[in-house]
Order: structure tokens, then C-alpha cells, then sequence
């Protein structure tokens, strides 16, 4: 509860400290916008890339140092410790690879306003990680939310408009619902903090309700069965870049808080009935995410049900609330970014402005055409399947460990099917483009040469490869508790 | 506030939210659609301003007041997207929104 005393905490340095890669990160945004003004045409795509860059890469410098600075900023606000720099890092890089294939949106599109919209959105995920109250919580979801409506819109074809609308309606009547729970929640505790909802008031129904209304818009957010099905629609409509931060950024941040919730505010005596829906959920993702990836014949839309499936994964390894289960989460987290957006990056490089290289037809022997793209393509989707030598095999045997250590065989057992399923789906791509060629090259699609995408390929080819030999696995990662 | 009144308010809130459910999942007029989320957002602010009252509390308020922010926000591009989506139409209804299917 917010006191009088709490009101007149005065706000030091230190707090704003804690707040500085978020506020590199908006301000570039803002800077953007302003330099789009100044500029005279044909160097705003450039310059906006640019800034872009620049101010992630300043705000990854700021996080570097916050991590083994753990800080309650704001009277316990947000909170700045190694779980949620961590989830701040995977935010930022996974929205500075999104920002590399920029390039992809059409020319009439304002590229500045879909950077300056991205940076916004990547800065409402990263409140979200830190949020120690409902308040920062709700502020950084819909900061987050508001600019991703407007970017899935941001394209002329017809697909990306109406992935804009469902995207729209879903996930705002989502928020509504999780908002209402948080107003129980609320209501029961008399509170906002997470730490006061680990002593709910005995016997009132009221909390279990809230909780169940928050945890639905929680596994919206996420994208997990059953609350999924807007997510391949609104994938493969949206323009490239942005399905890009939404399979990273948005589901990190929204991971953060599903994490805190569960590790910090979940009381001991409600776990196992706390618990159970989220292996539940985990469980069906898994293995309906990845038997719908089998009959996808657009990259986007695999990807959105492969990415289904891989935050079942992570999920799985919450649900045993455990140290450990926690740390390799965090670590599988940053293994599928950079095996999905390595896969995106291939996707941009195949893009150009008239047409996103998306559709599986395209891709019928490029291993003869690209052979370069499509051996780096086989090796992220190689990553996704979790075969050996990648971070993916490396992050699953760790999830799978930790899965096994919180005593939960049955899911241990559905993770390894749904695995075993998700090799079908992907081994069908490599086995098309590795295919001989039958007909001439699928007009268009085939033509870009930017180097930007190529510099994301790279970055995630080396991660993927050098995480897998030498896992770092983050250490101080425990929440921070206020 | 005594709490029969405090139940009086959660309980018209509870009303207010699910018609905003059933408006949202029953219409299928995007407008309409839209309207029942804003009207879920509005029971979640009365509910926080009864709760807010009775704990004896600031921070429903002003949480009130940061949801009625979002909800204008909202609105906003929501009517936005409405319009680029349903400009060349006469008619406004999300049964033709049919290219993606699910």
C-alpha cells in the first residue's frame, strides 16, 4: 500500500539509475521523431536504424551495469535486480535484431514512426519486467499493447489491417480481464505490491477468482493453448519486423511477470492449486503448438506455432517453482531468441518491399539458389527442433534437468513428444529447400541484398552456436523481493 | 463504507463487466465490440474506486485515473484501425474481415 510515508520517500539518484535504460530507450524514440524531421529524404530509413541502434545499445550498456546492483527504485515501484535486467537484455537485443530488417516495410510507410512505435514497445515490455506493483505492471502491458496494435497495422496489404483488428479487439478485451482480476486482487489484499498477495486474507473465494482472471490474460499475452489462437493470425499479417519483436520482446516481458508472480507472490499453502493450471497450460502447448506447426505453409505462421510450443517449454520449467528451474528458463529464453530471430533474419533477407519471403513456396531449392540462407536457415530450425550442436539442444537437456528436478516426470515425458513432434514440422522446410528444383524461381521474394539482415544472421548464428558449447547460464537471477 | 454497501458496488461492477464480456464476444460490429471492452475497462474502475474507498486507500484512485488514461488511449487507435480497415465498405462488421483464418 502506497502510506504517506512511501509518498514522501524521497527519489535519489539511485532510482533513477534503475529507470535509465528505459528512459535511453524512449528518449531515442523521441530523438528519432525529431531527426526524421531534420533530415532531408532518403536518409530516414538509415538514420532512424541508427539511432535506433544506438540508443538500445547505450541502454545494454546501462543494464550491464545494473545487473549485480540489485535496487528497489521508487519505494519498491520497480524493481531493478539480476531477473529483471536479464529480461531487459533479452528485450533489448531481440528489439535490436527486429530493428535490422526494418527495411522490409513498405516505402510509404514512415519508417521513423515504426521504429520510434517499436522502441516505445520495447520499453513498455521492459517496464513490465521490473514492475513491482499492479500499477507499472498495467502501464508497461498497455504502453506495450497500444504500440503493437499500431505497428501490426502499419503495412498496405489487406492481411496486415485485419491482423491489426483481431490483434486489437483480442488482446484488448485480454487486458480488460487481467485488469479486472488485478482490481480483486486489490480489492482482496488492499494492495497493489506482489509481495502482499503472498498473505491473502484466509477463506475468501474472491482471490482465487482474481487470480484465475489474471492468469487468463497472463497465458493471452503468452499466447499459450488454449488462449492462442489469435497468434498465428496475427503473425503472418503483421509487417516482418514486428512479428519479430512480438515473438521475442512481448512474450519476454510478459514472462518476467508470470515469473515474479510465481516466485514471489504466490503463497506457500495455495502453490499446488496455483501450480497445477500453469503445467497444465504448458502441457498443451507443447504439444498442440507444435502438431499445428505441421500443416503451416507460411514461415510466419510456423514460427507463431513453433513459438507456441517453445513458451511451453519455458513455462514448463516455472511451473515447478524452483531455483533452478528459473535460472534455465532465463537461459532457454535467450536460446529461442536467438534461434527465432536468427530464422526471422533469414525470412527478411529473402524479403523485399513488395513481398515478404514468408510463403514456403519460395523456398523450394534455395539451397541451390542461396546456399549460404538456406544452410543458415537449417541451422536455426535445427536450434528450434533442439538437436545437437546448438544452444537449442543445450537449452532443452537443462529444462528438461530441471523439469525431472521439480519431480514432474509426466511433463518431462510431454516435452520430449512434443519435441519429438516439432522435428517433423521443422525438417519439412530444410527437406524443401534441400529438395532439387522442379520449377523456376517463385517471382519476387528473391531479390534484396541489404547487409543488414545479414549482420542479424550472423550474430545469431555465432550465439547459437557458441551458447551451445559454452552455456552461460545466468546466476543471480532469484526476483528481488520488497 | 459499510460492507453491504462496498458488495452493492462489486456487484454492479461484476454486471457492468460481463455485459462488456458479452458485448465484445456476441456483436459483430467492431464498434460495438470496441464498446464492451471500454465498458470492462469502466467496471474495473468503479470497482477500484468502491475498493479504494473502503480500505481506506489512495492507490484505487489513482489507478482509476491510469486506467481512464489507457482507456482514451485505446479508444483512440482502436477507432483508428476501425476506420483503416472498413474505409472502402459500406458495411462495418468483423464477419468480413476473412483474409487470415485462424
Amino acid at each position: 500500500m502506497i502510506t504517506a510515508a512511501a509518498l514522501q520517500h524521497a527519489i535519489t539518484a539511485a532510482d533513477w539509475e534503475a529507470l535509465r535504460p528505459i528512459i535511453w530507450i524512449a528518449g531515442g524514440a523521441l530523438a528519432v521523431l525529431l531527426f526524421d524531421l531534420c533530415l532531408p529524404r532518403g536518409a530516414h530509413r538509415i538514420s532512424s536504424v541508427l539511432l535506433g541502434v544506438t540508443s538500445l545499445v547505450w541502454a545494454g550498456g546501462f543494464l550491464v551495469r545494473n545487473y549485480h546492483t540489485p535496487y528497489a527504485a521508487f519505494g519498491g515501484a520497480f524493481l531493478s535486480d539480476g531477473f529483471s535486467v536479464v529480461f531487459q537484455g533479452a528485450i533489448v537485443l531481440a528489439t535490436l535484431l527486429s530493428l535490422l530488417f526494418v527495411y522490409t516495410f513498405e516505402e510509404r510507410i514512415s519508417s521513423a514512426g515504426a521504429v520510434a512505435l517499436l522502441l516505445w514497445a520495447a520499453s513498455g515490455a521492459m517496464l513490465m519486467t521490473g514492475a513491482g506493483n499492479l500499477l507499472i505492471l498495467f502501464l508497461g502491458l498497455e504502453l506495450l499493447s497500444l504500440a503493437l496494435y499500431a505497428l501490426c497495422g502499419m503495412a498496405s496489404r489487406r492481411a496486415a489491417r485485419e491482423a491489426a483488428l483481431k490483434y486489437l479487439l483480442l488482446s484488448s478485451m485480454a487486458s480488460a480481464v487481467m485488469l479486472y482480476g488485478m482490481v480483486l486482487l486489490f480489492g482482496v489484499t488492499g494492495s497493489v505490491n506482489f509481495s502482499a498477495f503472498l498473505a491473502p486474507p484466509p477463506g475468501n473465494p474472491l482471490y482465487l477468482v482474481a487470480l484465475g482472471l489474471f492468469y487468463v490474460g497472463v497465458a493471452f499475452k503468452l499466447g499459450l493453448v488454449p488462449f492462442h489462437i489469435w497468434m498465428p493470425d496475427v503473425f503472418e499479417g503483421a509487417p516482418l519486423p514486428v512479428t519479430a519483436f512480438m515473438s521475442v520482446a512481448t512474450k519476454a516481458g510478459m514472462l518476467a511477470v508470470l515469473a515474479r508472480i510465481i516466485y514471489v507472490a504466490t503463497p506457500a499453502g495455495l502453490a499446488n492449486k496455483v501450480l497445477l493450471p500453469i503445467w497444465v497450460v504448458a502441457a498443451l502447448s507443447m504439444i498442440i503448438g507444435n502438431l499445428a506447426a505441421l500443416s503451416q505453409s507460411n514461415l510466419k505462421r510456423l514460427l507463431a506455432y513453433s513459438g507456441i510450443g517453445q513458451i511451453g517449454y519455458i513455462v514448463a520449467a516455472f511451473a515447478g517453482a524452483t531455483a533452478l528451474g528459473l535460472r534455465y528458463a532465463l537461459f532457454y529464453l535467450l536460446a529461442y531468441l536467438f534461434m527465432t530471430l536468427g530464422a526471422f533474419a533469414v525470412i527478411a533477407a529473402l524479403s523485399d518491399q513488395a513481398d515478404e519471403g514468408a510463403r514456403l513456396v519460395s523456398y523450394a531449392g534455395l539451397a541451390h539458389r542461396r546456399p549460404m540462407l538456406a544452410a543458415a536457415m537449417s541451422f536455426f530450425l535445427i536450434g528450434l527442433a533442439g538437436l545437437p550442436p546448438t544452444v537449442g539442444f543445450m537449452g532443452k537437456l537443462l529444462l528438461l534437468s530441471s523439469v525431472l528436478n521439480a519431480g514432474y516426470i509426466s511433463l518431462a515425458v510431454l516435452l520430449i513428444v512434443g519435441t519429438a513432434i516439432s522435428i517433423y514440422a521443422y525438417a519439412k522446410i530444410i527437406r524443401v529447400m534441400y529438395a532439387p528444383m522442379r520449377h523456376e524461381v517463385v517471382a519476387g521474394a528473391m531479390s534484396a541484398t541489404w547487409p543488414l539482415p545479414w549482420i542479424a544472421i550472423a550474430i545469431c548464428s555465432v550465439a547459437v552456436l557458441g551458447l551451445g558449447l559454452y552455456p552461460l547460464v545466468p546466476s543471480a537471477v532469484l526476483p528481488l523481493v520488497k | 463504507m459499510a460492507v453491504g454497501e462496498l458488495s452493492n458496488y462489486v456487484t454492479l461492477s461484476a454486471v457492468l463487466f460481463f455485459l462488456g464480456v458479452a458485448g465484445v464476444i456476441l456483436r459483430r460490429n467492431p464498434l460495438v465490440m470496441l464498446m464492451g471492452v471500454e465498458l470492462m475497462l469502466n467496471a474495473s474502475n468503479l470497482a477500484l474506486v468502491a475498493f479504494s474507498r473502503a480500505w481506506g486507500s489512495m492507490v484505487g484512485h489513482i489507478f482509476a485515473f491510469l486506467v481512464i488514461t489507457v482507456a482514451a488511449a485505446e479508444a483512440a487507435i482502436g477507432l483508428a484501425i476501425i476506420v483503416v480497415v472498413f474505409h472502402r465498405s459500406a458495411r462495418v462488421d468483423v464477419d468480413d474481415v476473412t483474409i487470415l483464418k485462424g
